[in-house]
């Protein structure tokens, strides 16, 4: 601890934080106000506003249309965080005996490859795996499934989950080599003693494994459930909300009302159930794994 | 740790105090702007883009070769002129339009829609240059649509606030091959007997009509307004387009029409992945054969003559009654200049360039298959018989003869394409929407639009 | 023995099985690219001529050197400054603790989970009004303010445990706050610095909704946002779009390649910290 020297030492700090706040301040406290003043009015980005009270987000929960936004963002949270979450957990366990070879040195470098490119490419990419004449219709045609084969992202039923697996495939190679760095750090010893126990392998993974990975698995639930709920990318470059509103997400919805149908304060009223709703997911995983960690 | 949570707290609060003085302090945003008037005198509206080197530039749809050709052989005619050309999918255009007309002005730029755009003043009012060019010389239908009163509404009448590179017709094409298969020697003439022809296709296992409908642009508005206008007559539907007062979609004979459309779909006639095809998707499958016909547009006919010589044919829709009269959606294709574009006057002049200049017309018709617009008498370029282009060319006459011409349903607003008609339309096909519903649903969000 | 065996061969077989699913579509857009252009070929077939020419011409209209030079501008914009200021802050919060600084510190969490959506129709209207709307400072300033909640948060979260005696003894040497943090803090951060450095690098180059909304010019926009944009332009051309978005992954993934302990370090520490 720095001894409380004279006023200018201890007051130094605010000159070092300064420039951070300032330029935060700027670009991101002042819009987000913004956001909530905007979402108060009636504006078109354009004219003059008019003052709205609270009808726009009167609108946000009543408007069949933008509650299914959100519906397909909870809807996305299933293949963007428990499949990448519970597979990682499987895949990681299993591999876990092999970790040190130089294979799985390999594996790392690849299964990353998805979290280094933009998601705009993974969209790209696999908006040609999954169309008519796609990857995917050919495997499924060559083990006999050719029935199934159809337009994933065109059709109603199975757009928004073709877009979750676009999801599943760029957030899974992150979770599992997240999981597996967890698993090489718990104490080998509590391993043996169990297995002097002679607990199998799912006792195993539920006494100590699972335990031992709260942290980790706390990183991955938080960072995927953020990806769900405020996704864009991928959306915008592959069905851009569609067909109808099937794959339709609160990003996507706020970008439209914005600048396309120039209703900037209900987008901005969106904008702000959004912030809230990250906020109300995150903070309460985030919790659970402090609270457990003491 | 108590520390901190009060610590939490106190700061917390502070955030709080301090967002909602924020949000308080501040005035209201936005603030009223003028409407673009009539700037440029009618002297100088004609000076064209004189001899310095000048840029022009220009937003336009992609996947379509005519304004590229014209803009090339502009700058052969007058290489003082160069272009900056950006690319966009007609779903993408129209929804950046607003902000890109209002913070990056380009010269020239593709408008579906115009009718929003004139109400935020984001485009230029192109009065002194009809005036100038004499474009209020040439048949006022050609130029009707691009109309508009104070304010954006309504559409048909006032100053002039876009132009058009040609102007279009609509109707079915049909691939002859397969047609000389299900013996269809000559183009239906009422709505029953197109439906005896679907039936013969699909008897033949051949797929009867190729149509997009997906991606961010449902592509049945083009059947579905042709089925309205052989039930119905054009009037109402354009009354509707053009946002005049007490207008509807939701009539009786587009009911009709919309049910149709639904047997149609209930009897397999349209490809079955129609929700995920887009436009050039149904281009690629219609010039490749896997289907008889095809609801689209003159702008296809210079493609077509290209990519399948001599085995596309034309037809306008029939009406549904025998011997009754013709319609067909023909628009101008739309080009507007932004309010606060750098060189409108080059711009302008380009436009009227398009229309009186006989190798820019040429390029309309051999490239674009539309006809050019311009004054009533102007030369028409030759075309060769038995093309597609001739076709399509001829059922002009017939269309204006009957007053057939519309504009497209997908213009009304905006909005309304991409927010009402595409949902519906892709709902209707995966059959998780009515006919009736379906109309409801477009006049609704239709009025909500006008209000709002 | 042998359960032992069985399952080290489920794991290697596991672990092809996911690098299969992981680069398949990378094999796909490969081999779509080298067919003829304009066509709709099927998924995942070798052509009989690979038209190598796609990936020039894809060169070419896509404009590939402006769109590398617009996107390192745009790093080299973003990332030092970030780095330093964000350092800046840390140090102040974590290390010198001025009066305040908890209070400092929860305003910048408080935009920790804050999604992009949430800010950019204010900040439209924002970088209108300076004039900066089109030009590659639209995408660098407020990436630099966005990026702040998760560096400082990182910085801090390294000088928190930085000693305090070497602070001690370097006052009692006579030196100033600023030698204090430049000489004796900065090169002990090094790691946490570098690790910073690899992901803001990645954020900035991959940053696609600042990019679409705030700038139109493709040679001033970040990779990310050059690739929506190409795919606006070609997107019907399928084995040229396939090209293009392959020519634009190419950069990333060398770096990726080359730095690639750095990177998993670093990406695995992002994810832990925040």
């Amino acid at each position: 601890m720095i001894r409380p020297g004279t006023r200018r030492v201890r007051w130094a700090g605010w000159l070092f934080a300064a420039p951070a706040l300032g330029v935060y301040g700027v670009f991101v406290l002042r819009p987000l106000a913004l956001t909530i003043q905007y979402s108060f009015y009636s504006w078109d980005g354009i004219g003059p506003s008019t003052w709205a009270g609270l009808s726009n987000f009167r609108t946000v929960f009543s408007d069949p249309a933008l509650l299914n936004t959100i519906g397909n963002a909870f809807r996305l949270i299933v293949f963007f965080s428990v499949i990448p979450v519970l597979l990682g957990l499987a895949i990681a366990a299993v591999i876990r005996r092999i970790a040190a070879s130089r294979l799985a040195a390999v594996t790392r470098t690849v299964l990353f490859l998805p979290q280094v490119i933009p998601l705009v490419a993974a969209g790209i990419a696999w908006s040609w795996l999954l169309s008519q004449t796609g990857v995917v219709n050919q495997v499924l045609s060559a083990v006999g499934l050719g029935g199934v084969t159809r337009a994933w992202l065109g059709n109603f039923a199975t757009a928004l989950p073709a877009v979750g697996l676009i999801g599943a495939w760029v957030l899974l190679g992150l979770c599992t080599i997240l999981l597996l760095a967890g698993m090489t750090k718990i104490d080998p010893a509590l391993y043996e003693a169990a297995r002097i126990d002679g607990a199998g392998f799912w006792r195993e993974f539920r006494s100590i494994t699972l335990p031992g990975l709260r942290q980790e698995i706390a990183v991955c639930v938080t960072v995927t459930v953020i990806a769900a709920l405020a996704s864009f990318d991928i959306i915008y470059i592959s069905t851009q909300g569609g067909p109808g509103d099937a794959t339709m997400v609160p990003g996507l919805e706020i970008y439209e009302l914005a600048f396309a149908h120039r209703q900037v304060g209900l987008a901005s009223a969106l904008a702000v159930v959004l912030i809230v709703l990250v906020l109300a997911c995150v903070l309460p995983i985030q919790w659970l794994a402090r609270r457990d960690a003491r | 740790m108590s520390g901190q949570t009060k610590m939490a707290h106190r700061g917390s609060v502070l955030a709080a105090v301090m967002l909602t003085a924020a949000v308080a302090a501040c005035s209201a945003p936005g603030a009223a702007q003028p409407q673009s008037s009539a700037t440029a005198t009618i002297a100088n509206a004609a000076s064209g883009c004189g001899k310095a080197p000048v840029t022009l530039n220009a937003y336009i749809e992609t996947g379509f070769q005519v304004p590229n050709s014209l803009m090339a052989e502009f700058t052969k005619q007058y290489p003082n002129v160069k272009w900056n050309i950006r690319e966009d999918q007609f779903a993408v255009i129209t929804q950046n339009a607003p902000r890109v007309l209002a913070n990056d002005p380009p010269d020239l730029m593709r408008l579906p829609s115009i009718s929003d755009l004139v109400k935020d003043g984001l485009l230029k009012n192109l009065d002194p240059y009809a005036k100038a060019f004499g474009w209020d010389k040439w048949p006022s239908s050609e130029l009707v649509q691009l109309r508009l009163g104070p304010g954006g509404r309504p559409r048909g009448e006032g100053s002039l606030y876009a132009m058009g590179l040609n102007y279009s017709m609509t109707g079915v094409f049909y691939n002859k091959k397969l047609a000389a298969r299900i013996g269809m020697t000559s183009a239906p003439t009422t709505l029953a007997q197109l439906d005896q022809d679907l039936a013969k296709a699909k008897q033949a296992g051949i797929t009867p009509i190729v149509q997009f409908n997906g991606g961010a642009t449902g592509g049945f508005a083009f059947p579905l307004q042709d089925l309205m206008a052989a039930y119905g007559s054009p009037g109402p539907i354009n009354d509707w387009i053009f946002n005049k007062p007490g207008a509807t979609i939701d009539t009786p004979a587009n009911q009709r029409a919309a049910q149709h459309l639904v047997q149609w779909i209930k009897a397999g006639y349209l490809e079955s992945d129609a929700n995920a095809m887009d436009y050039y998707t149904m281009m690629s499958h219609f010039t490749h054969g896997s289907g008889l016909f095809m609801f689209d547009g003159d702008w296809e006919s210079g493609n077509l003559d290209k990519l399948m010589p001599g085995q596309a044919g034309f037809f306008l829709m029939p009406p549904a009654q025998a011997g009754g009269s013709y319609a067909a959606m023909s628009a101008p294709l739309t080009y507007g200049i932004a309010a606060r574009a750098k060189h409108p006057d080059c711009a302008a002049f380009f436009l009227n360039w398009v229309a009186t200049n006989p190798t820019a017309r040429q390029i309309d018709v051999q490239v674009g298959g539309s006809h050019p617009l311009g004054p009533a008498d102007a030369e028409m370029p030759a075309v060769k018989p038995g093309t597609v282009t001739a076709a399509t060319l001829s059922a002009g006459s017939v269309v204006s003869r009957d007053n057939g011409s519309m504009d497209f349903i997908a213009n009304a607003t905006g909005a309304i394409y991409a927010s009402a008609w595409t949902p519906e339309l892709q709902k209707l096909f995966a059959g998780k929407e009515t006919a009736s519903g379906l109309l409801s649903t477009v006049q609704a969000d239709y009025q909500q639009e006008l209000a709002g | 023995m042998i359960a032992v065996r069985r399952e080290a061969v489920t794991g290697y077989l596991l672990l092809v099985l996911l690098m299969v699913f992981t680069i398949l579509p990378f094999v796909s857009l490969f081999t779509t690219a080298l067919q003829p252009s304009g066509t709709y070929p099927p998924g995942l077939a070798w052509p009989g001529h690979p038209h190598w020419g796609n990936f020039v011409q894809a060169f070419r209209v896509a404009q590939m050197g402006s769109l590398l030079e617009s996107s390192v501008l745009i790093v080299l914009g973003v990332v030092p400054v970030s780095v330093l200021i964000a350092t800046m802050a840390g140090f102040a919060i974590g290390h010198l603790r001025m009066p305040g600084a908890r209070l400092v510190f929860f305003v910048f969490l408080l935009g920790l989970t804050l999604p992009f959506e949430g800010v950019i129709t204010p900040l439209y209207y924002q970088v209108s009004s300076m004039g900066l709307l089109n030009t590659r400072w639209a995408i660098i300033l407020p990436l630099i303010g966005l990026f702040m909640p998760f560096s400082v948060y990182w910085m801090r979260a390294h000088f928190v445990t930085a000693p305090g005696e070497l602070s001690d003894a370097a006052r009692t040497d006579g030196v100033n706050t600023w030698q204090l943090f430049w000489r004796v803090h900065v090169p002990l951060a090094r790691p946490a610095i570098s690790s910073l450095t690899i992901l803001l690098f990645l954020w900035t180059w991959n940053q696609f909704l600042l990019s679409i909304v705030l700038v139109d010019d493709p040679t001033k926009r970040t990779m990310a946002g050059a690739l929506g944009a190409f795919q606006g332009q070609w997107g019907t051309n399928v084995p040229l779009l396939c090209a293009g978005s392959l020519l634009i992954l190419v950069p990333t993934l060398a770096v990726f390649v080359a730095f690639q302990r750095h990177f998993v370090v670093a990406l695995l520490q992002g994810s832990l910290k925040g």
